[in-house]
């Protein structure tokens, strides 16, 4: 029963921080991940009454990724059978020019407003068509849960780190009386203080493969695959294999933390 | 014979308080069982603390097998206490360890394979008449068992020094008894340095070992 109380003070709270890490971390990625979507599903025309310069078209707001002028001749290829050559050539003279814009990232519409107007400003140019699909709704609710997440999870790695905090006390207390007695009998540092690195070690192990059991689980379970398929996000984003690098990092460092910190404080009281 | 504790002119004091020892000038040689005697709070307990480097030494000199404590690193201490077998009155068995464990404390950390330290543990464990227990955790020892304990522990390394501080305090007579049989033997037959702190000398022991005596932070050397 100790040695389950022993390892629960630090396993506990190092699952909450792990846990909210992650969970941090997917929001992150399945936001980019929808961004990405949406940008390539986002198309930018613009209509020149003459040939302009694609540079300035580049230059004219950060936004713009590239431009590509659409071939005039593509089209007129296609009426070319049904209309003379010569009506072809007047065609040839008045048809506009076109150019297809590829964005950075995804925008929100403040700055596609200034996109337009920028674009707009650009002389000969007469229209910007911005075709979109309607994801506005399904990605303002990810980027509002997205900030409740980081909220949430901010609160979560608080109230880990208190209990981490609370949990470094107990063990200055717990291994106090060993270390003192093995001090007494000339016992280096490294090992008066073996014990409290393994348990460090040990615990941090255990929340580590918590959380990514749980996020195993999590993919693994269909009602979620079903929400997440409604929602168009790929499953696979919920555990990356640099998850558990970042989760590793981050449960070794702050047991390790707690044992140094423990090691550090230790004074001999004889 | 070659002087294993050295005094010259030594004080102690606890930080903004009197000194609690003043000017003590002594010397323990090899092979000797020493008595230190003296009233409740006359220092002896801090003159016991002083030889393993549990109190900082405020004036003169000690030097303890050869090594002067005033200046001494903390990785020379730690080396020196590998040397030394304490024994204190309320035991310091770590808790958490099996009593066969806790007597294998000082050759653990002397770093002696896992087997020797087992067989001398054993040994020792029957020679203090607790083989039996060697499973068993401190608390469910009674205090002369502890003390036992805390005495075949204080052996288990073949110290050049044992100072036990009022190490048969709390016992029963029995227990009382083979504490100072097992000191005696061990300044007999394995020629260990032994300075015991103590309330009163008793009857059983040797009439002629050494005996210092503190009073008014002055030790004075009756035998």
């Amino acid at each position: 029963m100790t040695f389950v109380r022993n390892h629960l003070g630090l396993i506990l709270p190092l699952f909450a921080i792990l846990f909210a890490i992650e969970y941090m971390l997917v929001f992150d990625r399945v936001l980019k991940n929808y961004e990405t979507r949406l940008q390539e599903q986002y198309t930018v025309i613009v209509v020149a009454d003459k040939k302009v310069d694609v540079s300035r078209i580049e230059k004219a707001n950060p936004l713009v990724k590239s431009v590509e002028p659409v071939d005039s001749e593509s089209v007129l290829r296609r009426i070319r059978k049904q209309i003379s050559k010569e009506n072809i050539e007047k065609i040839k003279a008045i048809v506009p020019a076109f150019y297809t814009l590829k964005l950075l990232h995804y925008p929100d519409k403040k700055s596609l407003e200034k996109l337009r107007r920028d674009l707009l400003d650009i002389k000969g140019v007469k229209r910007v068509q911005i075709f979109e699909k309607v994801h506005d709704r399904l990605y303002a609710m990810l980027l509002f849960m997205k900030s409740n997440f980081y909220i949430f999870g901010a609160m979560l790695g608080l109230i880990g780190f208190l209990l981490v905090m609370k949990q470094m006390v107990i063990w200055q207390l717990e291994h106090k009386e060993r270390m003192q007695i093995m001090a007494l009998f000339g016992a280096p540092v490294w090992l008066r203080s073996g014990v409290l690195f393994r348990l460090a070690f040990v615990d941090a192990l255990i929340a580590v493969a918590l959380v990514a059991t749980g996020m195993l689980y999590v993919m693994s379970d269909t009602r979620v695959k079903e929400v997440l398929d409604e929602m168009g996000i790929d499953g696979s984003l919920l555990l990356r294999f640099d998850d558990l690098a970042y989760l590793a990092a981050a449960g070794f460092g702050i047991a390790l933390f707690c044992a140094t910190w423990v090691v550090v404080r230790f004074r001999e009281e004889l | 014979m070659r002087n294993v504790i050295e005094a010259k002119n030594l004080k102690l004091a606890y930080p903004r308080h009197e000194p609690v020892i003043r000017n003590a000038t002594f010397r323990v040689e090899t092979n000797q069982f020493v008595f230190i005697t003296g009233a409740s709070g006359s220092g002896k307990s801090t003159l016991l603390r002083s030889m393993y480097g549990g109190m900082e030494i405020s004036g003169g000199d000690l030097n303890v097998g050869g090594i002067d404590m005033r200046s001494i690193s903390s990785s020379k201490l730690y080396k020196l206490r590998r040397h030394i077998g304490i024994v204190f009155q309320d035991y310091k068995l770590i808790k958490e360890w099996t009593v066969e464990k806790n007597v294998m404390l000082p050759l653990i950390i002397a770093g002696f394979p896992k087997d020797v330290c087992r067989a001398q543990a054993v040994k020792l464990l029957n020679h203090v008449k607790l083989s039996h227990k060697s499973d068993k955790f401190p608390m469910e020892l009674s205090g002369g068992e502890q003390q036992r304990v805390a005495m075949a522990r204080a052996l288990a390394h073949n110290p050049f020094l044992i100072l036990a501080d009022e190490p048969t305090g709390n016992l029963d007579d029995y227990s009382s008894q083979v504490v100072w049989e097992l000191l005696e033997r061990a300044n007999e037959e394995l020629e260990t340095t032994v300075v015991v702190v103590t309330h009163h000398i008793p009857e059983m022991i040797n009439a002629d070992y050494r005996h210092l005596m503190i009073e008014n932070g002055v030790i004075y050397d009756i035998r």
